[in-house]
């Protein structure tokens, strides 16, 4: 019998492979299954007759990675997500011919389901009980851990829905283990199980003053919203959100923090944002991008005689600093484009990107140039990370790939 | 198989105004109360959906051709050919 070894980093279910003469290992995308034989096919060549043989059919070098995305209700989760997703080519849309509420978005090679479907209170039981949904009562974090840990592991599963329009829990759809899988919602790094199951996470931080601008822009139009209800709703919120989702940010190997801008004194419009991009060191398959050189602490204004800015213009920052007890780089961008195509002389500039040509960031904002912060850093640093994220998918592929997975006796 | 129905927009909007309403009557007597909390938080969820649907529908209609030929493909003014 012969010893071969057969794999390929990107298709998705062909891949096999087959070692030792005493064990084979095939393997498919999905469930394991294990097939026993007691043969004796092989006596003539004298190889172990009457051995058993095990062919082991997983999903080793087809293993989903799993990206946590965290942020608060409002705060550009699915512009981040349509920013990532074009980074891997291919629109998402929503699961075809099921729940028309249905949260998930599916693309070629990533599926984003938002965690809300985890909620183990709907709108009533909520109520009745006097909490908020960012409230862990109201999630079930066991379901919420069994069913990624199953998806990472190449098993499909049965997801609920939460709908959010009539705030009820619908019957589960089906999710099929992707490539990528992102989990989004207010607690993808809460419980410490799910934590370890993230290859990468990131925790999208607004600013109390940025947040509420938001929110006025979102719900001014609305009928029976003013200034006073957007406040209130943000005030009561705010003792769950620092108790349970803020601490979450100690976590992240990547937080985008937006701030007001410090370029116009007195701001708070909420237009001009102050964009932080920070960068965890030492992290698996992620080297963090920095501006001209490493480990240095720089300001710059590119704003001259190669690109054109109005008022306030555009400052840049980038240095090495630390965050909750981690060694960090940080990169920020305060002000905004006036012409996008003049990001590529930013672009330029920036160092460890992890694009495939010169000009993606830029050409990658420019195919969204109608997205909300596509003129400031927010547009800016999600672009970076998708990318981050690409680099990051590769390289775990190709370190499986480089070591087959020991098939199981 | 139950199948929800897809609550229309303006729903939605009827929706938040009454939930702002519950939330300021319940926040009436403690502002710190569970119950006073849930229900502000009810109405940052429907705020939010009543958001998405409102993008959902700005983009069917921001180009009525693009929402025609997505239903009718092979009409005269939806056909493509990649050669």
């Amino acid at each position: 019998m012969a010893a071969c070894t057969v794999y390929s980093t990107q298709s998705l279910s062909t891949n096999c492979s087959i070692s030792t003469p005493s064990k084979t290992q095939l393997s498919f995308h999905q469930k394991q299954v294990v097939f026993y034989t007691t043969s004796r096919r092989n006596s003539k060549r004298g190889i172990n007759s009457g051995r058993s043989y095990v062919i082991t059919c997983a999903a080793s070098d087809q293993q989903t990675v799993v990206i946590g995305l965290a942020a608060d209700s409002g705060c550009g989760k699915s512009t981040f997500m349509r920013r990532l997703t074009s980074v891997f080519g291919g629109a998402a849309e929503p699961p075809k011919g099921g729940n028309p509420d249905s949260n998930t978005l599916i693309s070629d090679t990533t599926t984003v389901i938002c965690l809300d479907d985890y909620h183990s209170l709907d709108r009533t039981g909520r109520k009745e009980k006097g909490v908020t949904a960012l409230d862990p009562r109201a999630n079930d974090f066991d379901l919420m851990y069994d069913q990624v840990k199953a998806i990472k592991d190449g098993i499909a599963v049965q997801k609920p829905i939460y709908n959010h329009v009539t705030g009820l829990l619908d019957p589960p759809e089906l999710i099929k283990p992707p490539k990528i899988l992102v989990i989004e919602g207010l607690h993808p790094m809460f419980d410490s199980r799910v934590r370890d199951l993230l290859d990468f996470s990131i925790y999208l931080d607004i600013s109390n003053e940025v947040k509420f601008a938001w929110k006025i822009q979102r719900d001014m139009a609305e009928r029976g919203h003013s200034l006073e209800s957007i406040k209130a709703s943000i005030e009561a919120r705010k003792p769950d959100f620092e108790a349970y989702i803020d601490p979450q940010k100690q976590y992240a190997d990547a937080v985008i923090e937006v701030l007001p801008t410090q370029l116009i004194p007195d701001d708070n419009e909420g237009k001009i944002l102050r964009v932080r991009l920070i960068q965890k060191e030492g992290v698996n398959f992620f080297s963090p991008v920095y501006l001209f050189d490493e480990g240095s602490t720089i300001s710059w204004i590119p704003c001259g005689r190669k690109l054109t800015c109005s008022y306030p213009g555009i400052k840049f920052s980038y240095g090495p600093d630390t965050y909750y007890g981690n060694e960090v780089s940080i990169v920020e961008m305060d002000g905004q484009f006036d012409r996008l195509d003049e990001l590529i002389y930013v672009e330029s500039h920036l160092s460890n990107l992890s694009t495939k040509f010169y000009g993606e960031v830029t050409q990658q904002m420019l195919k969204h140039a109608d997205f909300p912060g596509s003129n400031n850093g927010t547009g800016l640093f999600q672009t970076i990370v998708g990318l981050k994220i690409r680099d990051l998918y590769e390289q775990i592929v190709a370190t499986r790939a480089e070591t087959p997975v020991a098939a199981k006796a | 198989r139950i199948q929800p129905v897809r609550a229309a927009p303006d729903k939605i909007s009827e929706k938040v105004e009454e939930s702002i309403k519950n939330a300021q009557e319940a926040c009436a007597g403690d502002p710190t109360s569970g119950e006073c909390v849930a229900a502000w938080d009810e109405v940052e969820e429907l705020s939010a959906a009543a958001k998405d649907a409102r993008d959902k529908q700005k983009e069917k209609d921001s180009d009525p051709l693009e929402t025609f030929c997505k239903d009718n493909p092979e009409t005269i003014e939806c056909k493509t050919f990649d050669e």
